[in-house]
């Protein structure tokens, strides 16, 4: 153990202890293409950070960054005190990787998957046996310890690969997209146990375009597009401070949304000042339908339907994180 | 409707035929290359040694190179068959279900089956028009009748490769089973066909394997069509019914695998092996059950940093890699890791029985030793045959598998996620790789010692510099894979591989080539390995056997030092 990070990790309260992770102006460039373009973030300990957007944003561009498994263009970035490109193996020792694809080892078994992967960590045996059963009760696995990895099904080797990725107890736990491709059910497994790893005092990094995930899992996440920071805070502090409460999501047919539109923008902002609080926003025009958004979602659709248009369907919901992106980026998350 | 139903498999054989466009460059290459490659090294090469004391004209050919002329046409389409009915029908059920996007259009099982015959049929054509116009060009052959031996060759190459795709197809795994295929069926059955010397040559009952193998029908049946070889007529209808009973069986076999696992039964096909892996895993679970529980863990112990230099690449845990190699090789199939050993012995029954009644030996002074001896041919080939074998381990290991494992499996995508750094990885590989070789050389080197072929000493000395040749050719095969981005880059270095092997010595002495060619062969690794082999086995050591060392030390040196440079963009991209 080098002296200096001995004595962050030994004496955290009499000094703050340094930032899971402490990010300034990174840049990531391959060749003309500039993947990641200027992000500054910190992550403090024990929190759960969540980086949001589109495919190809620079999501895991800047998680494999951290994962000192790229070189950053420019910038500045400290891992628990560290530089990941200078000590690239003692950060991935404090580290928890989870790719976005399981990255399995299918020539060995469950078991042996956990074991092998901490004598890459350089861990002793014995503790690496104790420590299997423990992660395979962890991951509900117990009955697979002794399969190959080949025989077990989606849901199964997303435990496992996070199983796997606990082994050596790491500080920080980064996650690329957990959920993608899993069933529902699967899925709800998988945030119970990720809410029992944050409880027991893990920092989280996690990158989804999940909105309902972010919603789920973050304290505090960046909405990122075109490898830069559109936005930072709370899921809920974001929908308040980019979004109205509610929204009514309105379907009039593939070629009158334009049209209506416009008329129901005029219609709203007229009325608004003068009968009843509708809290109009603005109106969204989406190929197959229009979100209109509003404080009270229910009062602007009496207001439509009072001046006699008939929307085919109509919904009102709350606004979610995908109407935040919406607003920011003018796209929709999930193309 | 009624079109797809007469047309539905040439359909099936375009797209396969699409498919092989990838690899167009390859194959147009490797057509032309070969023969060029087989008339030089084995018809000028081999046949000065033959020419000499063995005349052919008994069997109506006028040189050797014409004697095997027709033999190595027949025996190159059957090692095409050999990869075209493998990969590609795994390609089709499993890793890329090519085949059920055709089984969702009109397309009728049988006819998926038959257009990927069709298809592969054409790319045989092209192969046997390619290589018989080379031969003509050379003077390999004489008789207009010849071209028909191209019918021939593509029967023989249908002959082996049906039974292998009919097999192939009822897996729904492959683990394995296209590299069990070519080295107990595909090696044995070219290695003992009468390719390079009349069958006859073999003693008895090595001689059955001929019988059995396609390959020597097809042979037997192109030197007929090419030069009229004396055969009795019930011969050839002996080798024309054998082929295409073979086939017509293993048509219906193929259709009836087909029909199962794309009609409507669904059937997915059969996992070999799965009874001892289900076994395997009830013993351990009852051990661990026996052993019980272990004790609850107290927090992960400290684990100690190399600081200093280079601690970001190398973290001092070579050890984990080796061993979780160690762990793969004892879940796989024990047949695979065993088959390693078995080509060079193959190699050396082939040639050292049936080349040496055709030559009365190799004078020593031709094997660049002291005095007037003469060596057998078997002892002369033998030493070369271990300098090989460590020659295709390591490069195998070093780039193919290197390379599997990056782009494949994310093996080392897995490991650089850990504290270990990409030089532990590559070393752990390396050493990996080493100490399969050496486990293979030991085979050898024992099979060489009961045969009485090298002494107890040499072997031991023999052993070591296995390893060592391994060793460099590993480091430059690390080096090269950096650079690759994609598989098909991969094939060209069997573009490299195969000339090396043909023009190093190893089957007959530098000599039989003119002083410019020998200057080309003196360049390349391979000889120098053969030659350091044979300084070994004949314990006659001069100035040349440090000039061998010193070889092999700078492609350890090079390789090393360019592979560590490119260490990055080996494992970190």
């Amino acid at each position: 153990m080098p002296i200096s990070t001995a004595l962050s990790s030994s004496a955290p309260s009499d000094t703050a202890p340094a930032p899971a992770i402490h990010a300034v102006d990174l840049v990531k460039k391959y060749g003309d293409f500039t993947a990641v373009d200027g992000i500054t973030f910190q992550v403090t300990r024990g929190e759960s950070f969540g980086l949001l957007g589109p495919n190809g944003a620079g999501k895991s561009t800047t998680m494999r960054m951290i994962a000192a498994v790229a070189s950053r263009t420019s910038g500045q970035m400290l891992v628990a005190g560290l530089d990941p490109e200078q000590q690239g193996p003692e950060v991935r020792a404090r580290l928890g990787v989870i790719p976005q694809q399981d990255n399995l080892d299918e020539e060995l078994t469950v078991r042996e998957n956990i074991i092998m992967y901490g004598r890459y960590f350089g861990l002793p045996r014995r503790y690496l046996l104790a420590k299997a059963d423990e992660l395979l009760s962890f991951a509900q696995l117990e009955h697979k310890a002794n399969s190959r990895v080949e025989d077990l099904s989606g849901g199964m080797k997303r435990r496992l690969t996070i199983a796997r990725a606990l082994v050596n107890e790491p500080e920080v736990l980064l996650l690329d997209e957990p959920t993608t491709g899993l069933d529902p059910q699967a899925r709800h497994v998988l945030w119970d146990r990720l809410f029992r790893l944050k409880e027991s005092g893990t920092t989280l990094v996690l990158t989804t375009h999940h909105m309902d995930e972010a919603e789920q899992l973050c304290d505090r996440l960046v909405v990122v597009d075109h490898g830069a920071i559109m936005a930072e805070g709370s899921p809920a502090g974001l929908i308040r401070e980019h979004s109205t409460r509610e929204v009514l999501e309105l379907r009039f047919g593939m070629d009158r949304n334009t049209e209506q539109a416009k008329i129901l923008e005029d219609l709203l902002t007229n009325t608004d000042a003068g009968s009843g609080d509708v809290g109009f926003s603005h109106v969204e025009v989406l190929p197959d339908r229009l979100l209109v958004y509003a404080e009270y979602a229910e009062s602007a659709m009496e207001k439509i339907h009072a001046a006699g248009h008939k929307p085919i369907t109509s919904l009102v919901r709350r606004s979610s994180l995908e109407d935040v992106f919406l607003r920011l980026t003018g796209r929709s998350l999930i193309d | 409707m009624t079109r797809t139903r007469r047309w539905g498999a040439f359909y099936q054989a375009e797209a396969t035929l699409r498919s092989m466009r990838a690899y167009g460059g390859v194959i147009l290459f490797a057509s032309t290359f070969q023969p060029i490659m087989y008339i030089l090294a084995m018809g000028l090469g081999l046949g000065v040694l033959v020419g000499a004391e063995t005349d052919f004209s008994e069997y109506g050919a006028d040189t050797y190179l014409m004697y095997i002329a027709p033999a190595i046409l027949a025996s190159t389409v059957a090692m095409t068959a050999g990869i075209e009915f493998t990969f590609p029908v795994m390609e089709g059920f499993k890793w890329r279900r090519k085949y059920y996007g055709a089984q969702a259009s009109a397309l009728t099982p049988q006819q998926i089956a038959l257009g990927h015959i069709l298809g592969v049929s054409c790319r045989f054509g092209v192969h046997a028009l390619i290589f018989t116009a080379v031969l003509f060009a050379f003077g390999a052959l004489s008789s207009p009748t010849a071209v028909l031996m191209m019918l021939s060759a593509i029967l023989g190459g249908l002959a082996i490769g049906l039974p292998i795709m009919a097999y192939i197809s009822t897996l729904r795994d492959e683990k394995g089973h296209a590299a069990i295929i070519q080295r107990f069926v595909i090696m044995p059955l070219f290695l003992f066909s009468g390719t390079f010397y009349p069958l006859t040559n073999l003693p008895q009952f090595l001689q059955i394997i001929g019988w059995i193998s396609p390959i020597w029908h097809a042979n037997e049946l192109g030197r007929v069509l090419a030069f009229g070889q004396p055969t009795p007529l019930w011969l050839v209808v002996v080798h024309i019914g054998y082929l295409v009973g073979v086939v017509v069986v293993a048509w219906l076999a193929v259709r009836r695998v087909f029909i199962r696992r794309l009609g409507y039964d669904e059937w997915r096909g059969r996992i070999p092996g799965l009874k001892a892996d289900q076994r395997r895993q009830a013993r351990q679970d009852s051990r661990e059950s026996a052993a019980g529980s272990h004790q609850r863990s107290e927090g992960v112990p400290p684990v100690s940093f190399r600081h200093g230099v280079g601690a970001n690449y190398y973290s001092g845990n070579i050890r984990a890699v080796f061993m979780r190699g160690l762990s793969a090789i004892r879940n796989n199939r024990g047949i695979i890791f065993i088959s390693g050993f078995l080509e060079p012995v193959l190699f050396l029954t082939s040639f050292g029985l049936g080349v040496s009644p055709m030559i009365s030996g190799i004078q020593a002074e031709q094997a660049g030793m002291a005095g007037q001896d003469t060596i057998s041919y078997a002892a002369f080939i033998a030493p070369a045959l271990l300098a090989v074998s460590a020659m295709n381990g390591a490069v195998f290991d070093s780039t193919w598998n290197v390379f599997f494992k990056l782009k494949i499996t994310k093996l080392y995508q897995t490991m650089m996620q850990t504290s270990l750094g990409p030089v532990d990885v590559a070393v752990g590989e390396i050493c990996l790789a080493l100490f399969r070789g050496a486990i293979y050389a030991l085979g050898f080197l024992g099979v060489l010692m009961v045969a009485g072929l090298v002494t107890p000493l040499s072997a031991a000395l023999m052993w070591i510099t296995a390893l060592f040749i391994a060793l460099g050719f590993a480091c430059i095969g690390m080096a090269a894979t950096s650079f690759m981005k994609r598989f098909q880059q991969m094939d060209w270095m069997m573009m490299v591989l195969i000339p090396m092997f043909l023009f190093s010595a190893t089957l007959f002495p530098i000599d039989v080539y003119p002083v410019g060619v020998q200057w080309v062969i003196q360049a390349l690794p391979l000889w120098h390995g053969v030659e350091l082999m044979r300084d070994i086995a004949f314990w006659s050591f001069s100035g040349l056997t440090l000039v061998h060392i010193s070889y092999f030390l700078v492609m350890v040196a090079v390789g090393g030092a360019l592979a560590a440079y490119r260490m990055k963009a080996l494992f970190l991209r």
